[in-house]
């Protein structure tokens, strides 16, 4: 029996929107792709609409992805060019500059690191993890656990490297 | 039990370690100082992550109601579904078209002869419905003031009406107006009486009468099916437009087509099918303003055939619109033949300025002599 799409749509919309827009850093693009998965949802009326939402989301990040590629590295350079005037610590540096930092250390991750952690911030269950990544579900919290230490190793070099340039 | 992995703190801290898991840890921890102290690093990093992942959120907005997701965007999955009859009707309707188009070079020679144009015409009258019976006897009628068959001026009249029957098969679509298969009695009676309006008074060859009254005829429908003639029409009539059309070829029969085809499109292929065009290309193709009368509405085609021909479409009232056909005077145009003529029988004329005008529409000769005169070059 396919669940109730509405139900789903009500509790599952702001994750979906979350978990793409962490792939195409874009908040307009990230709505009209959740609102496409969930269209598409109402046509196919899979069985487990949450897993089929973050997978079919998860392709048209991916295709979306593929054709703004260039175009995003070059805009992750821009934004990861230090601010010289920027010295003051993590607390102060704007919203916008420490989500450019956030998305250059996602980068560094590996896609399936990622993606789990993507998952798992957008609510998904270590079993729906497992069934959407193809991993074994006892590996996800080793997974996730490497995710997170790299995420934040990353971000910290990711500033610390913009604090030495502003100084040097 | 040996000191835990970090990936099995991280699933206690998720809550996502299996219950009997979770128990063995939870005495593990009580008993094991640097696993809790692990326990708290984790901890640490794993708020810290959510909150770096936190930052890279996008500004949270309400999600938009379902309804208006579900509705509008499942047609928009599948639009080819429900338009696939359409879509078949217009292909069908432009692959006639085009292959009509094609052979459309073969039918000029044989349309001129005059006997034949008038067969085709009374054929041509009972294909179509009431509106066309009635028509034919007037025709009919006037045929007996024709001039004897073959003379230049017979065969320049028969070729003087309306310019270019055969419309770009790419036009057609944009700019084709039903012609409603069976038109309103009213409409019928209007026509009718055209026909005996203008016929007596044309005294002249039958094709040139019988041009004018169709002309008539489907501007009158025109503005009767439609207030508004500057109103692009709809593709749907625009398909309906085609596929009487071809229905009518249809029937026509394969034998005789040529000759009766080349009339039967003369007789319904009017400017209704000529490309719409604004009064800045009407007035390169013209190399001076385009000319009508003053005041009143517009709407500017020209000819598909390239040749010139600029007509503008001007409504007297809401049932009667009439046509001034204008191109430069210098070109050879369809009718070059009649040149000679400064009045051809189908359409009153006259020069003015550079241009080669005529008028034509669902009026008294001596109105439209009075309409001509006042043709001036519009602003």
């Amino acid at each position: 029996m396919p669940d109730d799409i509405a139900e789903v749509y009500r509790n599952t919309y702001p994750a979906l929107v979350r978990f793409l827009y962490r792939k195409v850093w874009d908040a307009e693009r990230a709505a009209d792709l959740a609102q496409e998965a969930f269209a598409r949802a109402v046509v196919h009326k899979p069985e487990n609409t949450r897993g089929w939402l973050f997978v079919v989301a998860a392709n048209m990040a991916r295709d979306e992805a593929r054709r703004a590629a260039r175009e995003k590295r070059h805009l992750t350079l821009l934004k990861n060019e230090p601010d010289a005037v920027h010295s003051e610590p993590d607390e102060a540096i704007d919203a916008d500059r420490q989500r450019s930092a956030v998305r250059a250390a996602l980068e560094q991750l590996t896609p399936r690191d990622r993606e789990a952690l993507l998952l798992w911030d957008a609510g998904m269950s270590y079993d729906e993890i497992a069934t959407q990544t193809g991993l074994a579900r006892g590996a996800i919290g080793t997974t996730l656990a490497r995710a997170r230490r790299r995420l934040v190793e990353a971000y910290d070099a990711g500033i610390e490297g913009g604090q030495h340039a502003a100084r040097g | 039990m040996p000191h835990v992995d970090e990936g099995t703190l991280h699933a206690y801290l998720d809550g996502e370690l299996p219950f009997a898991e979770r128990k063995t840890l939870d005495v593990h921890l009580a008993e094991c100082a640097s696993c809790r102290t692990m326990l708290e690093e984790e901890r640490a990093l794993l708020d810290r992550a959510s909150a770096l992942l936190g930052a890279a959120r996008p500004t949270e907005r309400p999600a938009p109601p379902f309804e208006q997701l579900s509705v509008p965007r499942p047609p928009r999955r599948s639009p080819w579904r429900v338009r696939t009859p359409v879509a078949w009707a217009a292909s069908i309707a432009l692959a006639l078209g085009i292959g009509y188009y094609l052979r459309q070079p073969s039918t000029g020679p044989v349309a001129s002869a005059p006997e034949q144009h008038d067969v085709a015409l009374v054929q041509q009258a009972n294909e179509r419905d009431k509106f066309a019976e009635r028509f034919t006897q007037p025709a009919e009628r006037a045929d007996e003031n024709k001039p004897a068959p073959g003379t230049p001026r017979s065969h320049a009249a028969a070729r003087a009406p309306s310019p270019v029957p055969a419309p770009a098969p790419s036009t057609v679509a944009a700019v084709a107006v039903p012609i409603p298969q069976a038109p309103p009695l009213a409409v019928a009676r209007d026509i009718a009486e055209g026909v005996v309006k203008t016929a007596p008074v044309a005294k002249t060859d039958s094709v040139a009468a019988s041009a004018l009254i169709v002309d008539g005829g489907i501007v009158r429908q025109q503005s009767a099916a439609s207030q508004s003639r500057n109103a692009a029409p709809a593709p749907a009539p625009a398909l309906e437009y085609m596929s009487t059309d071809s229905l009518a070829r249809g029937a026509a029969g394969v034998s005789q087509a040529t000759s009766r085809q080349s009339v039967e499109l003369r007789g319904r292929a009017t400017t209704t099918s000529w490309p719409i065009i604004s009064r800045g290309t009407a007035r390169s193709l013209l190399g001076t303003d385009p000319v009508g009368l003053p005041g009143l509405a517009r709407q500017i085609r020209r000819s598909p055939a390239a040749d010139g021909t600029v007509v503008v479409e001007q409504r007297i009232d809401s049932a009667t619109t009439i046509q001034i056909f204008q191109r430069q005077s210098g070109t050879a145009a369809l009718d070059s033949s009649a040149k000679a003529e400064i009045a051809p029988a189908d359409r009153l004329a006259r020069y003015l300025g550079r241009l080669r005008v005529e008028i034509s529409g669902p009026l008294s000769t001596d109105s439209l002599n009075k309409l001509l005169d006042q043709v001036q070059p519009l602003p």
